[in-house]
């Protein structure tokens, strides 16, 4: 088995009409054995740029740190937001700049741009970027995922209907796979808020 | 996922050959969808290679995994309901074929045929049946089944269209109160076997749609899908 | 020559006289008159099965006679001849039915079930070469076999040593199967219009086995099963079971009653009879 699926994960993006979503399992585990029950692995950035990092959990956390010292870095030299574009850029230059002793984590990045337009990226764990118009999915139910979300997803869905379908895919997808699961949080991304839910989910 | 047939200089007696079958049951009928595409490695054997077959007038017989071994399999459980035929003049049910063939395969419990069967028919209620099995003969009765190489991208979509998992609207409990007309069951099969050719290499080239039914009995639609 | 080649041929149980004949089969189907009565009737809601047993002394427990057993629930079987011959055919046919419920997880029919025997009833013979028989001699039974399949048809079917199977309707076997047959076949059709119901079947049986019995019949002189729709495990299934023994007693009284009644007319107003009577 590979380190990537040492803890188990699940995340998927979405996009909308004029909104994206992200969401995560909240499972943590050493391999079999389930250790934490609300270990979220998509974190804010941004009000309205959120990254999620599949993967091996030590990895996902120091990432995520070196992330957030990473925008805080450009926030403050800068002087201006970061757009969700730059913050790929920025993640994929930090996973090459480990080519040969890589972070064990595909991050997956969503949020709306300066013109509100929904932004989905997707990397493999040495930082090579993925874009894809519909969805991203990532962790050891990315197989599930795939499937539910080619069957779910379609263009111009409103925040409801995109959190239903991200909702279902992540749920029903987890549920199937041994390594993911214990509950979810989906973040709906709209230019006006953000809102985030705490889904329940099978306790098994 | 991917097939393998050595390791190192260990001979290996198995291939997966990939491709995908999923069956739903309604009430009165039973859906059996099948690619058509045959793998070894990245090379596709085969675009037109039958997963599923006829085998009664009112069964037929799903397999994914190792071809030889599914082939194999499948004539000797042909040769078993030709004998029973004539040993006690009339057609085996599913009841009958299902239970059988968890013996077969059991019966090779140390040199298993590497074989995902499904089994579909209407039994002697009138009801539909789908029974899915491991390849050493655990048997089960179920609703709906997804096997092969995407199992995985199918079987977590029926579990929310057709067991109603992780839904607001109806219970899970509630499933035999809503079972698919012939349409839905057809249409959820189509859809999500274009997604799976989308996604999984294994998966592609035709799609076989079985449809059995107690007055039609067994009808064969064939339909394209993607083939790169 | 026949007296002649008959003590010739009559020796190999594989060899044809010249008139085309298995001695040792004909006289295995003499053996069957030696023993008990057996009586078996279908009708279209169950079958019977009566049988006579031989207490041969006040010393032996009469239910150690088996003369009527079950095969699988929903099949039993009534025998008649060398009852030791029997238990063979017996085993072999429950582990059929047992094999066919645990391959295809459904009874067996009674016609498979009781072709099986039948296949048994041919596997005798001399070796040839490393092949070794089942049997040096052809069994000395005959068997009644009655059941039950799913489509809740009854059937009954009569098994012979020479392997030969038959579906009826009506059967007699054993020591007064000549008897008992013409004497079913008239009241049959006399009595019932060629179809009565399970309790008439039952009766009839037992007054056709009444009068084939030397001893007189008692509860425990007899044995009678019969197969109908019953219930298995809470579930509605075609079953195989015993007469009840207050049942029985009934269905003893009442024959006999009838029997004293048939006298009395008979013999017109003979008064003690009538006396007894009352």
């Amino acid at each position: 088995m590979s380190i990537t699926q040492y803890n188990g994960s699940a995340i998927v993006a979405m996009t909308g009409k004029n909104c994206v979503v992200i969401g995560c399992d909240k499972r943590l585990g050493q391999q079999a054995l389930t250790v934490d029950m609300n270990f979220e692995k998509v974190f804010r950035v941004k009000d309205k740029l959120y990254v999620g990092l599949p993967g091996l959990a030590t990895d996902v956390q120091t990432l995520h740190d070196r992330i957030r010292y990473r925008v805080n870095m450009y926030d403050l030299e800068e002087e201006r937001a970061i757009q969700p574009d730059n913050l790929a850029h920025m993640i994929s230059n930090m996973l090459y700049q480990k080519r040969f002793g890589p972070y064990f984590c595909e991050p997956i990045i969503a949020g709306l741009t300066e013109k509100d337009e929904p932004y989905i990226m997707g990397m493999d764990l040495i930082g090579c970027l993925s874009s894809a118009p519909d969805f991203i999915v990532g962790g050891t139910a990315s197989d599930n995922l795939y499937g539910m979300c080619e069957a779910l997803w379609e263009p111009d869905l409103g925040p409801d209907d995109l959190f239903r379908s991200a909702s279902q895919a992540l749920l029903n997808a987890v549920d199937r796979d041994a390594m993911s699961g214990w509950g979810a949080v989906v973040h709906v991304i709209t230019p006006e808020k953000t809102e985030t839910y705490h889904l329940q989910g099978r306790q098994d | 996922m991917v097939p393998t047939e050595h390791h190192g200089d260990q001979w290996e007696p198995y291939v997966d050959n990939g491709g995908s079958t999923l069956a739903i049951a309604g009430e009165d009928f039973v859906v059996i969808g099948s690619d058509t595409r045959s793998s070894d490695g990245y090379n596709i054997n085969t675009r037109y290679d039958p997963k599923a077959f006829k085998f009664t007038n009112n069964t037929v017989l799903a397999t994914t995994g190792y071809r030889a071994d599914c082939k194999s399999m499948a004539k000797s459980v042909q040769a078993q309901i030709t004998k029973y035929a004539h040993d006690h003049g009339k057609e085996m049910s599913v009841e009958a074929m299902a239970q059988m063939l968890s013996i077969m395969m059991y019966q090779k419990r140390f040199f298993s045929y590497y074989v995902f069967p499904i089994v579909a028919g209407i039994d002697k209620e009138g009801k539909g049946a789908v029974y899915s099995y491991d390849p050493v003969g655990n048997m089960e009765r179920v609703g709906f089944r997804a096997f092969g190489s995407s199992s995985a991208l199918l079987q977590p979509f029926i579990d929310d269209q057709l067991g109603f998992k992780n839904r607001a609207d109806i219970k899970p409990e509630e499933r035999e109160l809503h079972l698919p007309d012939l349409q839905q069951a057809k249409n959820i099969i189509t859809d999500v076997f274009n997604g799976a050719a989308e996604r999984d290499i294994y998966t592609g080239d035709g799609l076989q749609l079985f449809t059995i039914t107690k007055e039609g009995g067994i009808e064969l639609e064939e339909l394209p899908l993607k083939r790169d | 020559m026949s007296e002649a080649s008959r003590s010739d041929y009559d020796r190999g149980v594989n060899t044809f006289s010249p008139e085309g004949r298995f001695y040792q089969v004909e006289y295995a189907l003499e053996a069957i008159k030696l023993g008990s009565t057996a009586i078996g009737i279908q009708t279209s809601e169950g079958a019977v099965l009566a049988a006579e047993k031989r207490v041969t002394s006040s010393l032996l427990v009469p239910s150690s006679i088996e003369k009527i057993v079950k095969i699988d629930d929903h099949v039993g079987c009534a025998v008649a001849g060398l009852t030791p011959d029997s238990r063979i055919i017996i085993e072999h046919a429950r582990g059929q039915a047992q094999s066919h419920k645990f391959t295809y997880d459904e009874p067996i029919l009674v016609r498979s079930v009781s072709q099986s025997v039948c296949d048994l009833a041919l596997q005798f013979g001399e070796s040839v070469g490393e092949s070794k028989p089942k049997m040096s001699r052809p069994f000395g039974v005959a068997l009644l076999i009655a059941g039950m399949d799913e489509d809740e048809k009854p059937s009954l079917y009569h098994c012979e040593p020479t392997g030969t199977l038959v579906k009826t309707r009506l059967k007699a076997i054993g020591g007064g199967q000549e008897g008992a047959q013409s004497k079913l076949e008239a009241d049959f059709e006399k009595d019932y219009n060629e179809n009565p119901t399970l309790e008439q079947a039952k009766h009839l049986a037992l007054k056709v086995l009444k009068e084939v019995m030397e001893d007189k019949i008692t509860k425990t002189n007899i044995e009678l099963s019969f197969v109908t729709m019953g219930e298995i495990r809470g579930k509605k299934a075609p079953l195989f079971q015993y007469e009840n023994e207050e049942a029985l007693g009934q269905l003893i009284e009442r024959i006999e009653r009838e029997k004293r009644e048939q006298d009395a007319l008979e013999f017109g107003e003979s008064g003690d009879r009538m006396e007894e009577d009352h």
